[in-house]
């Protein structure tokens, strides 16, 4: 049996008001060392206020808290900081300064050696392609290239706590890419992450587990496939008719599935069990000899149902304020 | 104040001073409208090396010392570094002091090179050490005064630096006008003296009085202990004030204005 992962960051009641609106409203959640969780919501979630009071630049209420790897940040916060690697969505880096001078300011900051910031500057640059760029001004650079910067600057002091902010939002598709993939291979390296996107296939392809947070609160906390399985199962089933149906079949066909007829004999069937719906729906084809075409399935995707949560979450917070 | 402590804010301060300096508000407010202020008081008046001296020196150093600091949070805000600084393993106080040293540095050069430069040229106006030690001893107060001063207003939570700059002129200019520059404090009848007390400039202009042996009303001693006492105030409630103010640089960049969020009922 496998040792329990430890717990890398901790947070309780984590609440922010500003004035009389609560951007975050007492959540509290855990992340396993290693483990890579996306943080999704639309504009106004709450996300980012989130990843501010964790990284402590916006001051935690009283009731709130923030462990890191069961340290009170509060309670060391120079020390526990040092731990958290930070890519926002926009570049912040000095745009006045060059690649190097800005990854030789944040070294020294983090308390670095200068033996050490050479060394790691060297590794990060080459890693993420920017050797030949590192004496540009950080604001001759493309959003893409400032974005692998951010990266650099994020990993310079070896941080066991990764946090992304959108990092992929207004990326070529290019450099969604390489920043995709090197969050994959930080995963591997065994980094936690914290990813909020708007972005699900990112969201699908490398996170461990997904929070949804929608009006300040989490209103959602399971893997990708759970999410799937839990909140919107449904698969569908599309195919056209190469000939009418017969009032026979077709009621035959609505008995036996949750069919919706579409323009120009095209049809689809939602199921939520769809391995058994197609071995019964191929033997309803046979029985009636019926020609089909463009057959194919297509499974709910994390999208389908971040729309269908939120809209839930929404509608109910509708009905309780009336 | 521990040794990481200071470095720290070496640090930043050199940071502040490399990236800032050259901005144009700074280049603006720092350099042009002493030197301009300056040119246009002095040409044909007859006024004696002494008065010139505690201007020039008062000036510069009130309007170098107020140049940077007050623009270095509304750009770092724009340009999201502040963001940067705030999640880096630095305090608050740690913040405002790389801010306060760089201006503080910033304006201490540049009146002490105008200073000693007009000491060389006119050598009889300092007539001991002590003098010398008094100048110098005004300047870096002031220079501190000054930086204090453009960080407390630059804690309006603003990205734009011409929102600050407008308030420091707004509050420079009325400090500068009763600051003992243009009217010596002895010459001001004392039923309208106490408004002079008001501008911390004019213990500056008493202090450079006295350094220049000219009659002054307040001892430099009270002069000394009352730009002092102005520091440890601004320096208060620059922290009390920033603290508050810092969230307020962000509330409106995390898309919780977009959307309509939990309006308290």
């Amino acid at each position: 049996m496998s040792a329990p992962k430890k717990i890398a960051l901790e947070t309780f009641n984590l609440t922010k008001r500003f004035g009389d609106l609560t951007a975050v409203d007492d959540i509290s959640f855990k992340i396993n060392e290693g483990d890579i969780v996306g943080i999704l919501g639309p504009n106004g979630a709450g996300k980012t206020s989130t990843i501010r009071l964790i990284t402590g630049i916006f001051q935690l209420e009283k009731e709130s808290r923030v462990e890191v790897y069961s340290r009170d940040l509060t309670n060391s916060p120079k020390k526990l900081k040092k731990m958290f690697g930070i890519v926002p969505e926009i570049s912040n880096a000095y745009s006045d300064y060059t690649i190097w001078q800005n990854l030789n300011f944040s070294g020294t900051i983090y308390g670095l050696s200068k033996e050490k910031i050479k060394e790691r500057t060297n590794k990060l640059l080459e890693r993420f392609e920017l050797t030949d760029k590192m004496h540009a001004k950080t604001k001759t650079l493309s959003k893409g290239l400032k974005q692998r910067l951010n990266l650099c600057l994020a990993l310079l002091h070896e941080p066991s706590i990764l946090i992304l902010d959108e990092p992929t939002s207004g990326l070529d598709p290019l450099s969604v890419g390489i920043v995709r993939n090197q969050i994959l291979d930080l995963k591997k390296e065994g980094k936690t992450i914290i990813d909020t996107t708007h972005n699900m296939q990112e969201a699908q392809q490398v996170c461990d587990r997904i929070l949804i947070m929608n009006r300040g609160k989490i209103i959602a906390d399971e893997s990708p496939d759970n999410l799937r399985k839990k909140f919107k199962p449904s698969s569908t089933l599309f195919f056209k008719l190469e000939r009418i149906l017969s009032v026979e079949q077709k009621n035959d066909l609505k008995s036996k599935f949750n069919v919706i007829e579409e323009p120009n004999n095209h049809m689809r069937i939602i199921t939520d069990n769809p391995l058994e719906d197609i071995s019964s729906f191929n033997n309803f084809v046979k029985n009636h000899n019926i020609t089909i075409s463009n057959f194919n399935l297509k499974e709910t995707t994390l999208e389908e149902v971040f729309i269908h949560i939120i809209k839930n979450d929404s509608q109910s917070n509708r009905r309780d304020s009336k | 104040m521990n040794y990481e402590s200071i470095n720290n804010i070496w640090i930043l301060t050199k940071k502040n001073i490399t990236l800032y300096i050259k901005k144009g508000p700074v280049l603006i407010f720092g350099l042009m409208f002493p030197f301009f202020m300056v040119i246009s008081w002095i040409l044909g008046r007859s006024i004696s090396v002494g008065q010139i001296f505690i201007g020039i020196i008062a000036m510069t150093s009130f309007f170098t010392a107020t140049a940077v600091s007050p623009v270095i949070l509304p750009i770092e805000t724009r340009e999201k570094s502040l963001e940067r600084i705030l999640s880096a393993p630095l305090s608050l106080n740690e913040i405002l002091l790389g801010i306060t040293l760089a201006s503080t540095l910033y304006s201490v050069i540049i009146t002490s090179i105008i200073a000693i430069i007009f000491i060389i040229l006119f050598p009889a106006i300092m007539s001991a050490p002590f003098s010398l030690f008094l100048t110098f001893l005004g300047i870096l107060l002031m220079g501190i005064l000054g930086s204090l001063m453009g960080l407390l207003l630059s804690a309006k939570p603003t990205d734009q630096t011409s929102d600050i700059m407008v308030l420091m002129n707004l509050i420079k200019f009325p400090l500068l006008f009763i600051g003992g520059i243009f009217i010596p404090l002895k010459e001001i009848p004392p039923s309208v003296a106490f408004v002079y007390l008001i501008s911390p400039l004019t213990f500056l202009t008493e202090l450079l009085r006295s350094a220049v042996n000219q009659s002054n009303v307040v001892s430099s001693e009270i002069c000394v202990l009352i730009l002092c006492i102005w520091v440890v105030v601004l320096f208060v409630i620059n922290y009390i004030l920033h603290r508050k103010t810092m969230p307020k640089r962000f509330s409106e960049t995390g898309g919780s204005r977009k959307m309509m969020m939990m309006k308290k009922q």
